[in-house]
């Protein structure tokens, strides 16, 4: 993915997430950022910009010196992009302004670590060795320990804004592609086949929650414009509970079926589960249910106008009984 | 950030108006699909209730946000005449201007968050709202 | 901005269009109303494919021209209700109750045609 088009992506990942003025104003509330925090922090700017560079460069260098932090290492791109970065981050950590324009550096930052692969516990690791390297000058540059120890804790409150919004934007991405490839799972099991010409089958397979239900729903839904469908036969069999809640979502996909014009068969319905359902208060009467899939296609096709007959000289050899 | 968007409710036209912005929102902050037909036709049932028993009111459609998930804002405020029993007025079936009611249970099912609050002769402000999902 | 009202043999073809408001969806039902009469109309067909939300007035419209249709001997059907649409009336809990629905036009004209020949044999 080229620089361009990701940092544009930049602005959108700030919206999906929920970082505005608003949000980011309670993160400073959270590490209780106050004035007197700043005036610290503007003491010691120059001892600490002056050495960004510095700073920066063993950052990386503590890194390389991580196993588990070596994919990252090999991705030239990344890490020379990140480097870039990570010198104005250090900057601008000291700079006083720790607004919107603050945290879209940290998100830019974080979100070059995430599609290069870097785990979390492995920046945070690096990030502390940074710190201490901080500390280091700005005792060195404080007229007293406890003077340095006092500037030093202002300083932290900024850093662990910057470790919110950065670990927050990671797990952000990698939740994104996770839930990327459950929703490539979840169409993968739950086909919609076209076995006819205006005839659907829905085999449903396994436990159906809300979610997959209206998954289901929304699927058989589109499959029935774009397949011109004028039959589904959806089959339970597979189901591993079929409670009241799920009778409902049954329900309610026959319903929106039919308001697009396709009537649904449901099968594998059995009679006791049928008759369980009805005395907890479902209303099944609408329901058009046969009890095996066979069946279903059968009672479909004869709907659809199909005929089936049977030829005399089948071409695979075995199929006639004696009795023929 | 966008700003609130305020609608004045008052005539058919201002139903169809409130829904197509309510889609307009919601599609800024990433909703999708059904999503957004979901979240226009709880407007238009709030907005045409305005429309009937109020007379006039308006919508104020707004992005929110709650520990990271995104989600858009719905209120409906008007001064009419109130609804007297609110909690027959959310069951369903429940109606006095028609046969499919007032639209507020049906609203509510559409919705995730949905809070009433109504007084006779002094008005009706309802709150709704629906999240994006987060994993 | 009235609905447009065509004639295909005795059929009428009403297609809304995307921004229908509720005034003129009444007007529809009133232009129905008269129309199914002067024309003898056999059948009605509401096409709502442009239609983005369909809420508890469209479907009470829908459902009032279906009766009124049904008392000078017509029979109505709908048909292009898309699929966000339906599951959203779905969860709004709204039916067209004994209304007929069809995918489009030409399963619309076969459902008016086989409901004719039926009748015609009863």
């Amino acid at each position: 993915m080229t620089n361009e088009r990701s940092e544009s992506e930049d602005g959108a990942v700030a919206l999906e997430m929920g970082l505005n003025e608003q949000s980011i104003e309670r993160r400073h509330k959270a590490v209780t950022l106050l004035p007197e925090d700043l005036a610290r922090i503007a003491r010691i700017r120059e001892a600490v910009a002056r050495r960004a560079e510095e700073f920066g460069k063993s950052f990386f260098d503590y890194l390389a010196g991580l196993d588990d932090a070596r994919d990252f290492m090999r991705n030239a791109e990344a890490v020379h992009r990140a480097r870039q970065l990570k010198i104005e981050h250090l900057a601008a950590m000291v700079g006083g302004n720790y607004g919107m324009e603050y945290a879209l550096q940290r998100l830019k930052l974080a979100r070059v670590y995430s599609r290069a692969g870097l785990e979390t516990r492995i920046f945070l690791g690096a990030f502390h060795h940074l710190l201490r390297l901080v500390g280091t000058a700005i005792l060195k540059s404080a007229r007293s320990p406890e003077e340095a120890f006092e500037d030093f804790m202002a300083l932290k409150k900024v850093a662990f804004f910057d470790i919110g919004i950065i670990v927050d934007v990671m797990v952000f991405e990698r939740e994104r592609v996770i839930r990327r490839q459950q929703e490539a799972i979840r169409e993968l099991t739950t086909p919609v086949l076209q076995i006819r010409d205006r005839l659907l089958m829905l085999p449903i397979i396994g436990t159906i929650d809300t979610h997959r239900a209206r998954m289901l729903t929304e699927g058989l839904l589109h499959s029935i414009r774009v397949n011109r469908a004028k039959v589904v036969v959806m089959d339970v069999t597979g189901v591993a509970a079929v409670d009241t809640k799920v009778a409902n979502h049954l329900l309610q996909t026959v319903a929106a079926s039919r308001l697009m014009g396709a009537m649904v068969i449901v099968t594998g319905l059995s009679a006791e589960v049928s008759q369980t359902l009805v005395n907890l208060g479902v209303d099944l009467a609408g329901l058009r249910t046969i009890g095996d899939l066979q069946g279903g296609i059968e009672e479909a096709e004869q709907l659809l106008g199909y005929q089936m007959s049977r030829i005399d000289r089948p071409k695979v050899a075995g199929v006639l009984s004696p009795s023929n | 950030m966008s700003e609130p968007r305020r609608i004045a409710v008052s005539r058919d036209e201002d139903v169809v108006v409130a829904r197509q912005i309510g889609r307009a929102l919601a599609t800024e902050i990433g909703f999708k699909g059904s999503d957004l037909t979901l979240i226009a036709t709880a407007i238009s049932e709030v907005a045409r209730n305005i429309v009937v028993y109020a007379k006039h009111g308006d919508i104020t459609l707004d992005i929110v946000e709650d520990r990271g998930r995104r989600g858009v804002c719905v209120v409906a405020r008007d001064e009419g005449p109130g609804i007297p029993d609110v909690e027959k007025a959310m069951r369903d079936g429940f109606s006095t201007g028609g046969s499919l009611g007032l639209g507020l249970p049906g609203a509510r099912r559409l919705m995730d968050d949905f809070e009433i609050v109504s007084q006779v002769g002094v008005g009706t402000t309802v709150t709704m709202r629906k999240w994006t999902t987060r994993s | 901005m009235s609905v447009p009202i065509l004639r295909q043999g005795d059929v009428l073809i009403a297609s809304i269009q995307v921004a229908q408001t509720d005034e003129d969806l009444r007007g529809l039902r009133d232009q129905l109303a008269t129309e199914v009469g002067s024309q003898r109309a056999k059948g009605v067909i509401i096409d709502v494919t442009a239609l983005d939300v369909m809420d508890s007035f469209a479907t009470r419209t829908l459902r009032a021209i279906a009766y009124s249709s049904r008392l000078r001997g017509a029979h109505t059907v709908v048909v292009g209700i898309q699929p966000d649409v339906a599951f959203a009336m779905v969860q709004l809990g709204l039916d067209l109750g004994a209304v007929s629905t069809a995918l489009d036009l030409d399963d619309a004209i076969d459902e008016l045609r086989a409901r004719r020949s039926e009748e015609s044999r009863a």
